[in-house]
């Protein structure tokens, strides 16, 4: 009897991972298509964060943007009201003076390592390790505790004002820093060298995501998940904003490129963030009051644009603020945050690995999801997603068009 | 394969007594300048509403000082800052773009309360009571 009829069996298993998922920690949501155990697609779809802080930014005044951008992501305050600020000194033409920059960095430079921390803690959790989660954690009570001593809370540290920061160190709180510092730097290095000898560690880490130098750049990834592939790019280093170009640091790149190097850069990262620390305690310069007047702040702010950039833990975070020279607010505030590229570009990354592998993959590139959320528009009538540039939908294409953001 | 190399640290840990703080039974450590829950002095405080314009939270709200206070003459409007704790984020801006230095700022993080969610009845205890309103 001849063949009639065939019976089309799909191949593949659809496993939405996200946006509620145990092993995330922040709602995204990876749909990974799996023939068997293996991935074969990755699908990243964002958008249930969206909060319209750009937005919010253009409705409140510059000086209330310095805390509203603050909020874009609670653990790089720090680096998101610094990119602001420093934009707005541009535009403003304010510098401020040398102890100011230093405390800047202190600031940044500390929650650079809470955050390595914090995240380096998550890859023990998600990998059944429970035990080294809770011992990170609760070393990174540390550095939280110098982030309260010098900027006045444990994570939002509010500390950046055009013209300086929001408080000054005096010598009982540099030496408690100090001792905080000290006592952390043995810890994180047992701690790398557990990450570089554990056994079970190893297993899950090494060969997983691996991401070849040449897909780095042509996916403009950045910060530690470039670094970790061999590609040195540092804003730190080639803007050397503040005091970077006064301290001495080194950029750390491996060139394993897997989701094992990844980790170990940020390790080493911290080691150098310690070292930073050490070493402004040390040489903090005492060339005046680093804390501006708040009160005779320049209310009005001339016509102008800045745009700057800064190493946030994640990557290059960059901040571009207009100033029509009208009114108080800023005509335009744009955020580019690395999360953005480093998630929403690496859906091949996933592919070959097995599903256990999909949440090991994701957390070693540090995701940040409520950095990351951007517009995408829904065509209504055509029922099509588009993702448009910002200069189709300001350029009045999309006016006469029904959408939703 | 090789013993666990966190090993050591987890019987070490085991031996030791627990780290975490049994908080609402001993206090959590916090520092003298911590930025905890703060309310305006209404004997300096003048009324110009330049806290209310500059909270990035809008959780300050211009309100008429009840009657039965000795308001100063400083304060002709009689109304005072009156800070919501819920939509507050502990910035801190209020305080430092007071003109007249008018708020006192605690060290005060527990604020998990029944009854009080703003600060009218902390501020309006700067006033003495008394006088005809």
């Amino acid at each position: 009897m001849a063949v009639t009829k065939i019976i089309e069996v799909p191949f593949t298993l659809e496993i939405p991972v996200g946006p509620q998922h145990p092993a995330l920690h922040e709602p995204v949501l990876l749909k990974a298509y799996a023939d068997g155990e293996e991935i074969v697609k990755v699908d990243i779809n964002t958008g249930y964060n969206h909060r319209g802080i750009e937005k919010l930014c253009e409705k409140n005044s510059f000086y209330r943007d310095i805390f509203i951008v603050g909020r874009v992501c609670g653990i790089c305050n720090a680096v998101h009201a610094n990119a602001y600020v420093r934009a707005l000194e541009a535009i403003l033409d304010v510098t401020p003076n040398n102890r100011a920059r230093y405390l800047r960095v202190l600031a940044m430079e500390l929650e650079r390592i809470h955050s390595h921390m914090l995240i380096n803690a998550v890859m023990a959790e998600n990998i059944g390790f429970e035990a080294l989660f809770m011992n990170i954690m609760l070393d990174r009570e540390k550095v939280m505790k110098a982030k309260e001593i010098v900027t006045g809370a444990r994570v939002m540290a509010d500390y950046m004002m055009v013209g300086g920061v929001r408080r000054d160190i005096d010598d009982v709180k540099r030496d408690k820093l100090r001792k905080l510092i000290s006592e952390l730097r043995p810890r994180v290095e047992y701690y790398r060298k557990v990450f570089e000898e554990d056994e079970t560690i190893l297993k899950r880490l090494i060969d997983v995501g691996r991401l070849k130098p040449v897909d780095v750049t042509s996916h403009g990834l950045l910060g530690p998940v470039a670094r970790a592939s061999g590609v040195k790019i540092d804003t730190r280093a080639s803007d050397r904003y503040d005091a970077y170009n006064e301290i001495p640091f080194d950029v750390v790149t491996r060139n394993e490129g897997d989701s094992w190097a990844r980790m170990m850069v940020r390790w080493d990262e911290v080691l150098e963030a310690i070292n930073m620390v050490e070493y402004i305690l040390e040489k903090l310069p005492s060339d005046g009051n680093p804390v501006p007047d708040e009160k005779k702040l320049p209310r009005k702010f001339p016509l102008g644009e800045a745009y700057t950039r800064v190493e946030a833990q994640r990557g290059e975070l960059i901040y571009y603020v207009m100033s029509d020279g009208k009114g108080m607010n800023p005509y335009r505030v744009k955020i580019r945050t690395p999360s953005f590229n480093n998630i929403i570009n690496t859906g091949f990354m996933y592919i070959g690995h097995t599903i256990p592998d999909l949440p090991v993959i994701l957390t070693s590139l540090d995701p940040c999801i409520s950095c990351m959320e951007r517009v995408t528009v829904v065509d209504l009538e055509k029922n099509i997603v588009y993702k448009v540039s910002l200069k189709e939908l300001g350029g009045g294409k999309w006016g006469s068009r029904r959408y939703s953001i | 394969m090789g013993k666990p190399k966190i090993l050591d640290l987890v019987l070490k840990n085991l031996a030791s007594k627990p780290a975490t703080i049994q908080y609402p039974k001993e206090p959590t450590p916090v520092e003298p300048d911590y930025r905890g829950r703060h309310y305006a002095d209404l004997g300096k405080c003048t009324g110009c509403s330049l806290c209310s314009i500059e909270c990035p939270a809008d959780a300050i709200k211009m309100t008429p000082i009840p009657s039965g206070y000795d308001v100063p003459k400083s304060n002709p409007r009689k109304i005072y800052p009156l800070i919501d704790y819920g939509k507050c984020v502990y910035c801190y801006r209020c305080i430092t773009v007071c003109p007249f230095n008018a708020y006192i700022s605690t060290n005060e993080y527990r604020l998990a309360d029944t009854t009080m969610h703003n600060s009218s009845e902390l501020s309006l205890s700067t006033l003495k009571k008394g006088g005809p309103g």
